[in-house]
């Protein structure tokens, strides 16, 4: 190589170092909005086919145009974060995961104030007091069994501490599922269930699978035949002919509301605030409820085979409290189960 | 950083300063260019975010000292066990008369094409703790077999995943491999697997090196397999790792907490790359014209020698296509598999789902152009390293390796930043510059083996026949490692098609992937439709693996 080959090759590389350095160390100024005007862009985790009928109603109500990126709520975080480092965000709307998120995401001030049309009719619980973002959705935790392999299927979380479950139990990795570290928080902060229920639910050896679709999997499929996961999966498997089947448990069933709410970043208000309006809307709940999912709003029934909302112990504990002891109620379970 | 080999100053290959212009040195800058928008800014990137703000008290609390540990001891011996499993692989099937060897050749090399977190489940339905082989074992003998959870089961999926990509390294390897050496032996009297064991293995040794090297570090940056199989038993890795701190909504900075653990692992792959460049150090060149070897005559031992090989062979790769294959062509999972219940609605499900087709014809043009920019920056990279001396050799090297050892995951992010900057954002460009980056190693590895062990014989004639530098590199090296090149490139392209991470994160409206289609189906809970798309991707791959192998063998 020779000196000047080597002195080109140096700088490109320099160039390149530093370009990437500056490039971290302070937001750009530049606006790299990809969507053209008039089209509202949705980040959601929700299932694709789901996303796809809620954005076909939307558009045939309103005749607006929208682009939806769809992913995990792991992924979502790091493509949002990614764009909050380097610029604006590139969406309007986030619909996706739990409360705590959406706490985070309040904090840093990247959400804007927003109150539903029909907040009146709603669940009071899902909306958030200080008007940042509306919960769309109650997916409740529940016990599923495999309805071959369990004849007196267990009713509450109670029961999951029998030792007759000992090596049958599988449930979400609180590690990796923000959903299961929710609930940890949440059965560790229910005064009948605690850290004396937690101890017996690992002395069980349940297996820790990745997250909610794999645990579903496996109750299903009758390799772990008791499984604590999210209630649509379960209606959605058993309608497909799966042998599985849920319980509500009696003594309490912490939830997560599948939150929307609107980036201080959008370039279209507007049309946010109308698409959060239509997913809490009694036609965007029927088509929820058509969905699997339970409503946040008592006047367009539930799925078939779900009791009424009234009906179901759910848990709402203090969310502030919840934020603040997830880590810890995490590492607990981490030092229990393991 | 590691230290270059010393320039010796008689060397032809080293232009004088002051010389009139060096088109070697041209293309070396190109490369440089190259590898500098490829690798040096998403890896910066990830680098300087790592540095961003100091996690590490975070990181030494959330337990990263024994998530390294996991990483590099399972990395480490799923790639020994892959290349030991490899080279036994290689010997019988291209060197000796096993029956049926062209068939057992594709079967064994189905889990390339199986995504791992595919495999995981199928091995997870057999040997987890109420799997179907444990449920039988202790009907019988009380107890369980094997439970697959654990560091065990990560070090046995592991080498499953990977053995396939150590074998298409070694046996392009064994085809440069000159049979006239083991006949010398045995005209010698050395029995036929003395002869292979002195002469042809310390002559694979730069491949066994190569393919060790590869799998190590890729399966340092593997996730599916130690999330499904490592976790339940709290065996956590570094790849794992990043997700947790990614999926929790309620981390903050999870970025830079992700690129700090980026940072350790492309300590990790440094490190792995540097033993590799002190054991390579002492390989051998062979000289003089190949002759096709002679398969050799397994004899008496014909027989069990294959029963023996067809059954390892099923047993690894039969299951998880037999447990994809039965989801399929299932309704829904825990169904009897009974003829009653079959059905192709699963199957229809799945090609006919939005975005199948668009996520098909993306992943084609993806994983081609991938294949082949790999494939040429790739044998570029290699005839330099190898057959040129300079000190910046063992940088390009080193370049080329470091994305292996980082996840998708954070490679993705690393492009999102780059992307936003370049206008790439949003593009299906960015998808392809992200698997350039996180696949080049594979041709570069493909390539060395084959390179390091020509002789230097050829270059010097044709420089004395009065061909130019260039010229002499594009004739003797360049020519002779295309096939190699080409291997690489295709092995690329099927990774690439069954790539998930990177390509979730990267995908926007209309740059859907055939990887993202799969993982869609798989979220939205429909596993069924989801095994459907993996069973028609491999079953696609092994054929076009065949159709390769067979044009491969055929000339």
């Amino acid at each position: 190589m020779t000196p000047l080959s080597r002195l080109v090759s140096a700088a490109a590389l320099g160039t390149v170092a530093v370009l990437a350095l500056a490039a971290c160390s302070e937001p750009a100024a530049a606006d790299s909005e990809q969507a053209g005007a008039g089209t509202l862009t949705v980040y959601t985790s929700e299932p694709q086919a789901k996303i796809d009928a809620l954005v076909a109603a939307f558009t045939a109500e309103t005749g607006i145009d929208v682009e939806v990126f769809r992913a995990g709520t792991g992924d979502l975080t790091a493509r949002i974060e990614a764009e909050r480092t380097t610029g604006t965000i590139g969406a309007d709307v986030l619909l996706a995961a739990d409360a705590p998120t959406f706490e985070g995401y309040k904090t840093a001030g990247m959400l804007q104030q927003y109150t539903p049309a029909d907040v009146n009719a709603l669940n009071p619980d899902v909306v958030d007091p200080d008007g940042y973002y509306v919960g769309t959705r109650i997916i409740p935790t529940v016990i599923a069994y495999n309805t071959a392999a369990v004849d007196a299927p267990p009713t509450a979380w109670k029961d999951l501490a029998d030792p007759k479950y000992r090596g049958k139990i599988t449930l979400p990795n609180p590690d990796v599922s923000g959903a299961a570290a929710f609930n940890t928080a949440v059965w560790l902060s229910t005064p009948e269930l605690g850290e004396g229920w937690l101890e017996a639910l690992a002395a069980n050896d349940p297996v820790v699978a990745e997250s909610n679709g794999p645990v579903g999997q496996a109750v299903a499929a009758g390799t772990q035949p008791v499984g604590i996961v999210v209630d649509y999966l379960v209606r959605e498997l058993a309608a497909k002919g799966s042998p599985i089947a849920l319980t509500y448990p009696t003594d309490g069933i912490p939830y997560i509301s599948q939150p929307a709410g609107i980036f201080t970043d959008s370039d279209d208000a507007e049309a946010a605030r109308k698409f959060v309006d239509f997913l809490v809307s009694k036609q965007g709940q029927e088509l929820a409820v058509e969905q699997q999912y339970l409503p946040v709003r008592g006047d367009v029934g539930t799925p078939d085979g779900a009791p009424a909302l009234s009906d179901l112990a759910l848990l709402t504990p203090d969310l502030q409290e919840i934020t603040k002891i997830q880590d810890d109620a995490v590492r607990k379970f981490n030092g229990l189960v393991g | 950083m590691v230290s270059s080999v010393r320039t010796v100053s008689s060397n032809a290959a080293r232009a004088l300063p002051g010389q009139r212009f060096d088109p070697v040195g041209a293309v070396r800058v190109a490369l440089w260019l190259f590898a500098a928008a490829v690798i040096v800014a998403p890896l910066a990137t990830v680098v300087s975010l790592g540095f961003g703000g100091n996690h590490i008290a975070q990181l030494i609390d959330g337990g990263i000292a024994g998530a390294a540990t996991h990483s590099a001891v399972s990395a480490g011996l799923s790639a020994v066990f892959a290349v030991a499993l490899a080279t036994v692989m290689a010997l019988l099937l291209d060197r000796t008369d096993l029956p049926g060897r062209g068939i057992l050749r594709l079967i064994l090399l189905s889990p390339l094409l199986i995504p791992p977190f595919v495999g995981a489940i199928a091995w997870t339905g057999l040997l987890g703790p109420s799997g179907l082989v444990n449920r039988f074992w202790a009907e019988r003998f009380g107890g369980p077999l094997w439970n697959i959870y654990g560091g065990d089961g990560v070090v046995f999926l592991l080498t499953v995943h990977s053995y396939p990509l150590a074998y298409l390294i070694i046996a392009a390897a064994l085809r440069k491999v000159p049979g006239d050496l083991e006949q010398i032996a045995r005209i010698g009297g050395a029995s036929p697997w003395r002869a292979m064991r002195t002469v042809t293995l310390p002559l694979l040794r730069p491949a066994l090196l190569a393919a060790f090297t590869l799998t190590a570090v890729s399966n340092l940056a593997d996730f599916g397999i130690p999330a499904l199989i490592g976790l339940p038993e709290r065996y956590v890795t570094l790849s794992t790792m990043v997700y947790r701190y990614i999926q929790s909504g309620t981390v903050d900075r999870p970025l830079e907490v992700v690129s700090t653990i980026g940072v350790v692992l492309l300590l990790l792959a440094v490190l792995a790359v540097f033993v590799d460049r002190r054991l390579s150090r002492r390989s051998r060149q062979l000289d003089g014209p190949v002759t096709a070897p002679q398969p050799l005559p397994l004899g008496g031992g014909r027989i069990p020698v294959g029963t023996l090989a067809w059954t390892v062979g099923l047993a690894l790769t039969g299951l998880p296509i037999f447990a994809l294959a039965s989801q399929a062509l299932l309704p829904a999972p825990g169904v009897p598999l009974a003829w009653d219940n079959l059905t192709l609605e699963s199957i229809a499900a799945a090609v006919t789902a939005p975005g199948t087709v668009v996520g098909v014809q993306n992943s084609l043009l993806l994983a081609v152009g991938a294949g082949i920019v790999c494939a040429v920056a790739g044998l570029v990279l290699g005839v330099l390293t190898t057959r040129t001396r300079s000190r910046d050799n063992a940088s390009l090297d080193l370049l080329a390796m470091l994305p292996q050892a980082v996840p998708g995951l954070v490679i993705a992010v690393g492009w999102l930043i780059v992307g936003r900057y370049t206008g790439l954002f949003d593009t299906r460009w960015v998808i392809l510059c992200a698997y350039v980056t996180a696949f080049l190693a594979i041709v570069v590895q493909a390539v060395r083996a084959p390179l390091s062990t020509t002789p230097a014989s050829l270059e010097e004639a044709a420089r004395a026949s009065g061909a130019s530098r260039l010229r002499t590199l594009r004739d003797v090296p360049v020519a002779m490692t295309v096939p190699a090149a080409a291997t690489g490139g295709v092995l690329v392209a099927l990774t690439a098609v069954r790539e998930l991470t990177m390509s979730v994160l990267l995908v926007a409206p209309g740059t859907q992937t055939l990887g993202v289609s799969i993982f869609n189906l798989q979220q939205a809970g429909d596993y069924n439709a989801a095994s459907a798309l993996s069973l028609l991707v491999t079953i696609v791959g092994i054929a076009g693996l065949g159709l390769f192998a067979g044009t491969r063998a055929g000339r």
